[in-house]
């Protein structure tokens, strides 16, 4: 039992060892690509597929998102007569945990399982091998693009989530109703003003960032290193969505950690100025 | 069989051969597909590697240019130790070779022309387009696709993705050929056109080519020696009269297509094929 628990452990500390190489080397080759024109067609492919077909989805996201967030608040700040707070809670909300998470689990599925199913098919058919065969790094030709998209990407999409997100809200709770709650837009919109400061929204994307290149990472990995036949490139996509998943979310605790440190840091000296 | 394995050892000591393999020992797991073969591909020679389905042979030529990483022993091209060399430094090697994979390994979401642009594209600054296309045409002429430059693999029969596999594969006139069953899917006629194709390439242009094959009308017809893979060791080694000769029973049953008698020994046990009368389930006498 402990046995096959250690050894277990040594696989999975093998497993994560290999990624880390990955990683490293994705990122060799991403820095190399960014100064050679000759990739940026590639790079431009990937951005088509990735970024400009995800808009739809991650808008949707958004405004459902927000709206959401103005029924279920609604109430609970009506009973104690702060309705006209809503903004504030609603946007905040949305452009620090809500928009970036629910945009970047949007992809995860949407852009993570294609590419692990993409690559994962093209290793089992030997494609990547023949990248090789033919003297190029299949890191630099293939991932480097993918992860390089991703990494722009998201955080410009977590924008159009946000803004959607936002839009959803206000279209819940200002109008009169029966559309909306009637709130005052004036109110809604001051005390919004008030509440979100752009640092709130630098670090919901400045997220994308990171979730974006973790979800192409990881994509990627699964799909070179999945077992053989379709049922490994299946096992493969599963892999990678529950890994990216997970990932996103510790990265955002990480992130709630740490840019709570920094903001407590410099709030003192900003109140200064 | 002893005479083989000493010819072997002679030839790599003497280290001349372009690609040499030195002791090489593959495993998967516990199964141990290479067991320490040592062989010197000969500069400007075709050497073909015959042998039983699943013996290996695969797995042998995907070592010459370090797609697979030996479990033991080296590989050396040009006299340079490649084996242990990292996988950037391999990739500049690897431009001296073409591979073609049994499965052609055409990339999928690539038009065929594409797909043969690739590896120029990869190591070379076009100026020109047009010799590129005129480049693509040629090359598919050979293989009797001209035509067939916007096709996408998907498209595409079993024997026209080899053929245009196969154009890749030469694409960039590379020094040294590796062929994984060229002929393997492909009329006798258009088999023989590849076999042409081989010659006139090791003829012309002086390349080494190491064809693996089923095909023994092929294998006679192109190569320079013959070798014979069996149970993950080299069994017979020498030019097709010394195989077409050769003592050993197993190399004579390849070569003439005879089963030995324990295989045929389960399709004689009476009934075994015939016995399991399987019904439909709504089957009504
Ligand atoms: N990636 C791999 N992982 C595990 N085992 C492998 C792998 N590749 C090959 N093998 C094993 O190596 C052995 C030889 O395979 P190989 O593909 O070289 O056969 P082959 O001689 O080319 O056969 P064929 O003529 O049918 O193509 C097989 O038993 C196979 O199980
Ligand atoms: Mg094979």
């Amino acid at each position: 039992m402990i046995g096959i628990m250690g050894a277990k452990v040594i696989e999975d500390m093998g497993n994560v060892g290999r990624f880390a190489g990955f990683v490293w080397q994705t990122m060799i080759a991403c820095a190399r690509n960014c100064v050679r024109s000759k990739t940026y067609p590639l790079i431009w492919a990937q951005m088509h597929i990735i970024g400009v077909r995800s808009v739809p989805v991650v808008m949707i996201t958004g405004a459902f998102v927000g709206m959401t967030l103005a029924i279920q608040a609604y109430d609970q700040l009506a009973g104690m007569g702060m309705e006209e707070r809503l903004g504030v809670l609603i946007n905040i909300s949305v452009v620090k945990e809500l928009g970036p998470v629910l945009a970047a689990v949007m992809l995860a599925g949407r852009v993570g399982g294609a590419l692990t199913a993409e690559l994962g098919t093209m290793n089992v058919t030997e494609q990547i091998d023949a990248v090789r065969s033919m003297g190029t790094n299949p890191i630099r030709y293939l991932v480097a693009p993918r992860v390089l998209a991703c990494l722009l990407l998201t955080p410009a999409l977590i924008i159009f989530a946000d803004l959607m997100g936002v839009l959803g809200g206000y279209f819940v709770s200002v109008p009169e109703p029966p559309i909306g709650f009637g709130i005052n837009s004036r109110a809604y919109w001051s005390f919004s003003a008030a509440g979100v400061e752009l640092w709130d929204v630098a670090v919901g994307v400045i997220k994308g960032f990171f979730f974006g290149g973790a979800i192409a990472a990881i994509s990627c990995y699964k799909g070179f290193t999945c077992k053989q036949g379709a049922h490994g490139v299946g096992q493969a996509c599963t892999e990678a969505f529950v890994a990216s998943f997970i990932c996103i979310l510790a990265l955002n605790f990480a992130f709630g950690v740490i840019s709570k440190a920094i903001y407590s840091t410099f709030w003192p000296i900003k109140s200064l100025v | 069989m002893e005479k083989d394995s000493k010819k072997n050892r002679a030839e790599v000591s003497d280290g001349d051969g372009i690609i040499v393999l030195k002791n090489l020992t593959k495993t998967f797991g516990d199964n141990v597909v290479l067991d320490n073969v040592s062989l010197a591909i000969e500069k400007g020679k075709t050497t073909v590697v015959i042998g039983p389905s699943g013996c290996g042979k695969t797995v042998l030529v995907k070592h010459l240019n370090v797609l697979l990483r030996p479990s033991s022993g080296e590989v050396y091209f040009k006299k340079r130790r490649i084996d242990n060399l990292p996988e950037n430094e391999l990739n500049r090697i690897r431009t001296h070779y073409g591979f073609l994979f049994q499965g052609g390994a055409l990339f999928d979401s690539l038009s065929v022309a594409e797909n043969i642009i690739f590896p120029i594209r990869q190591h070379y600054r076009i100026k020109h387009w047009s010799e590129v296309e005129d480049l693509v045409k040629t090359k598919l002429s050979i293989v009797g696709l001209d035509g067939f430059q916007n096709f996408y693999p998907a498209n595409l029969s079993g024997g026209q993705r080899k053929r245009v596999a196969l154009a890749r594969a030469i694409a960039l006139n590379p020094e040294v050929i590796l062929y994984d069953e060229p002929t393997t899917g492909l009329d006798p006629i258009r088999a023989d056109i590849i076999n042409e194709l081989i010659l006139k390439l090791q003829k012309e242009l002086g390349e080494t080519t190491v064809a693996v094959t089923h095909d023994m009308t092929s294998a006679y017809k192109i190569a320079d020696r013959i070798i014979m893979l069996h149970n993950g060791k080299i069994i017979a080694d020498g030019d097709a009269d010394h195989i077409r000769n050769h003592p050993h029973h197993v190399v004579q049953q390849f070569i003439n297509g005879q089963v030995s008698e324990d295989d045929l020994a389960v399709l004689r046990v009476s009934g075994t094929l015939f016995q399991a009368q399987f019904l439909p389930r709504d089957f009504k006498e």
